[in-house]
């Protein structure tokens, strides 16, 4: 018995030891540094024990900025892209012609480099040249300098990463819905149910797992966002720094500015929101399982 | 149970933000003493190198990387002391920036590598000490620029020789110039008035900066105002009032834009849609003149004194064996010769870091038809490098950043001023 378990934590061995290496003492590191204030990661020394930078980060307008921006962000991105993730699945997964075609069109962004998929939407953005402007021309609007004005920064940030986002939950939808047996559709035919009830009563239940892991998933990468911003905006943080995100502004403390301190304490506030957010999630979901 | 359960959402959102937190890398953690850093002195030159290899990371694309290859080739292939030294590409300055500072904190730093002053100030101390070699093994130290040697001893020892080094110019379409009847304005009452008839007769803004931070800067020293110390801002004056009526209204009345979108406004004078931008004088290149338009340049207007940015990087070393630090001196004395410098201000638009340099007369020869080099040497009096400070870097991106607000919000000169000072005092 004993000698079977021991072999069981050989195996397991490898992928802790990098798992203890360049997870949890990165955390760690990351917890001690956000107490240490002026550190530097050059020499190792710092100033003072305590909390100045985590008061220095909750000073700082930015960072209130970043925190409301991810907010905001992950409020609109992970449902948005949920919904309409879930209705073109559904729509591939009917019988329609070049099913594959399909598929595999509406996977692509998943395998494209963000930073490649951020310039074309620059240009689409764009608000001389853009198509998007061009497309809302037709219905009479204005066009909406969608780079240039603060208030609009944030709008097509979204609009972006919603977008970016839907190839993946596409993907694992799709592989939802195959499992969904055949005869439940059948039943539901006999008895003339209709389409939405279907959907509603069928289809969403029974990719509920899916639906589930899609937004722990989606919700973590959204706190996550930087490589949207950086694409997006060619490297800043939108006018007037309107579209500033938690991981932006830490890497910006951290780089740019060397207050290391300070992007540690960063990285530690969003660790406790992503905690705890993750928690609820999988309190509710559970408790919709025992039901 | 419920323990596993928490026990697995903590490191779940421990690897979602692993990735950040390893950025903090790793050190050589001594404690907590604070180290005030003392560089380290250079071995002196006794001319007896042994043969080895120096590496030297830099950021230069294009013409110049071919250029600063063709250099190193040379010195290669020349040196006396088989010193073969190994060209690194770190991409842009950004990645350039990040590299340094985490080899400084890996202890991994390369033998020589292209730096701006504030990049080094947190690992300023392992900075290898030039003043000896400066002193004794440099064929002519008061030939170089005197702002670039101010720049390169900012530590209070020479930390650096000057590389690629460029100014900010004013570039304008001549062709628009010449059919509205403008000259390029070389006062602040010249471009209120070109930009009046610009934007009558075009319909277009007259000016962009580049540089945000940079004009901010420019626009104060050029009504005799200075912009920062150690401490502070220094333009809570009526001065610095009137500085930002100038450039408020310039905005205000649509006279100037931001560049937005268009990330440069190399971009958006080629496009005809500005008539004339400051920026700096290796933007050249990325100015499109195919479309049938004259680009003409111009030192940048004054008001009471004249003041012009200067930006590019500086060579440094790091190397901390004798023999590396002399070979890497062999370079660096190379790389800044009057004849190497030459070659290189001519063949990437950099400018000379020399006197003797700019005298030469293939240096002459050349600025006879290159308006670029003619518009920056026109104003080489008129340097002025920013000083460095510990919250220099931050200072710039915020000043940047509330730069855009003020002009996107329509503000008046008062609320530039007061906004501008706030911003800047909180960094410190």
């Amino acid at each position: 018995m004993e000698k079977k378990s021991f072999k069981g934590y050989l195996y397991l061995l490898p992928s802790l030891i990098i798992m203890v290496v360049f997870t949890l003492y990165p955390l760690i590191k990351a917890v001690v540094m956000s107490f240490l204030g002026d550190y530097s990661i050059i020499d190792g020394s710092y100033k003072s024990i305590g909390f100045e930078n985590y008061q220095a980060l909750f000073a700082d307008k930015n960072f209130i900025k970043a925190l409301c921006n991810t907010g905001i962000y992950v409020v609109f991105v992970v449902p948005c892209s949920i919904i309409i993730s879930l209705f073109i699945a559904v729509l591939i997964n009917s019988k329609i012609k070049g099913k594959a075609f399909f598929q595999t069109v509406y996977f692509l962004p998943y395998v494209t480099s963000v930073i490649a998929i951020g310039i074309v939407w620059s240009w689409m953005f764009n608000s001389e040249y853009g198509l998007i402007n061009y497309i809302l021309g037709f219905f009479g609007i204005e066009p909406i300098q969608w780079l240039n004005q603060p208030q609009y920064a944030l709008p097509a940030l979204i609009i972006f990463a919603i977008w970016k986002s839907m190839a993946f939950n596409i993907l694992i939808f799709l592989a939802g819905l195959q499992t969904i047996s055949e005869d439940l559709y059948k039943a539901a035919r006999i008895d003339a149910t209709p389409r939405f009830r279907v959907f509603t009563r069928i289809t969403v239940p029974g990719i509920m797992p899916m639906i589930v892991y899609a937004s722990i998933m989606g919700m973590i990468s959204a706190f996550k966002v930087y490589n949207e911003v950086f694409a997006l905006f060619k490297g800043k943080a939108g006018p007037a720094n309107s579209a500033i995100t938690v991981v932006y502004y830490i890497y910006d403390k951290f780089y740019n500015s060397n207050k290391y301190g300070i992007a540690a304490a960063g990285s530690i506030v969003l660790f406790l929101i992503i905690l705890a957010l993750t928690q609820v999630q999988l309190r509710v979901t559970g408790k919709r399982k025992k039901k | 149970m419920k323990f596993k359960k928490i026990g697995a959402s903590i490191m779940t959102a421990a690897l979602a933000v692993s990735m950040l937190a390893g950025c903090s890398g790793s050190n050589n953690s001594n404690g907590g003493k604070t180290t005030d850093g003392s560089a380290n002195t250079a071995a002196s030159a006794d001319g007896n190198i042994e043969s080895c290899e120096v590496t030297f990371w830099h950021a230069m694309a294009g013409e110049q990387e071919k250029t600063l290859q063709e250099i190193t080739d040379d010195f290669n292939s020349s040196n006396k002391y088989g010193i073969k030294v190994t060209l690194v590409n770190q991409g842009k300055y950004n990645d350039l920036q990040t590299k340094l500072t985490a080899s400084a904190a890996s202890n991994t730093l390369p033998d020589m590598a292209q730096a701006y002053n504030n990049w080094l100030t947190p690992y300023k101390n392992k900075l290898v000490k030039l003043d000896d070699l400066v002193k004794n093994d440099f064929d002519n130290w008061d030939d170089v620029i005197e702002s670039y040697r101010n720049e390169c001893s900012e530590f209070g020892f020479v930390h650096a020789l000057p590389f690629n080094k460029s100014t900010y110019v004013l570039f304008y379409n001549k062709t628009m110039f010449d059919e509205l009847k403008l000259t390029a304005p070389t006062t602040w009452d010249e471009v209120k008035a070109d930009a009046k008839i610009v934007k009558e007769k075009k319909n277009i803004e007259f000016i962009g900066f580049d540089d945000m931070a940079g004009a901010v800067e420019a626009t104060l020293k050029q009504n005799g105002v200075d912009y920062i110390d150690d401490k502070g801002a220094l333009f809570d004056t009526d001065k610095g009032l009137e500085t930002f009526t100038f450039l408020s209204d310039l905005y205000n009345n649509g006279y100037a834009r931001l560049v937005g979108e268009d990330s440069f406004f190399s971009n958006v004078l080629s496009n005809g849609k500005i008539a004339a931008y400051v920026g700096s004088s290796t933007g050249v290149s990325y100015i499109d003149t195919s479309k049938g338009w004259e680009l003409g340049v111009a030192p940048l207007p004054g008001n009471v004194a004249k003041a012009a940015n200067t930006a590019g990087t500086n060579l440094v070393m790091f190397s901390s064996d004798a023999n590396k630090q002399k070979a890497t001196w062999e370079y660096m004395k190379f790389l800044t010769s009057t004849e190497n410098t030459t070659k290189w201000a001519i063949k990437t638009g950099y400018l000379p870091v020399r006197t003797s340099a700019y005298k030469s007369d293939e240096y002459q020869k050349f600025m006879a038809d290159d308006a670029t080099a003619t518009a920056s040497y026109a104003q080489a009096d008129s340097f002025f490098v920013s000083p460095t400070y510990d919250a220099s870097t931050d200072i710039r991106s915020a000043v940047a950043a509330k730069y855009e607000e003020l002009v996107l919000n329509k503000s008046d000169a008062n609320t530039w001023k007061k906004e501008l000072v706030d911003t800047i005092n909180s960094q410190y």
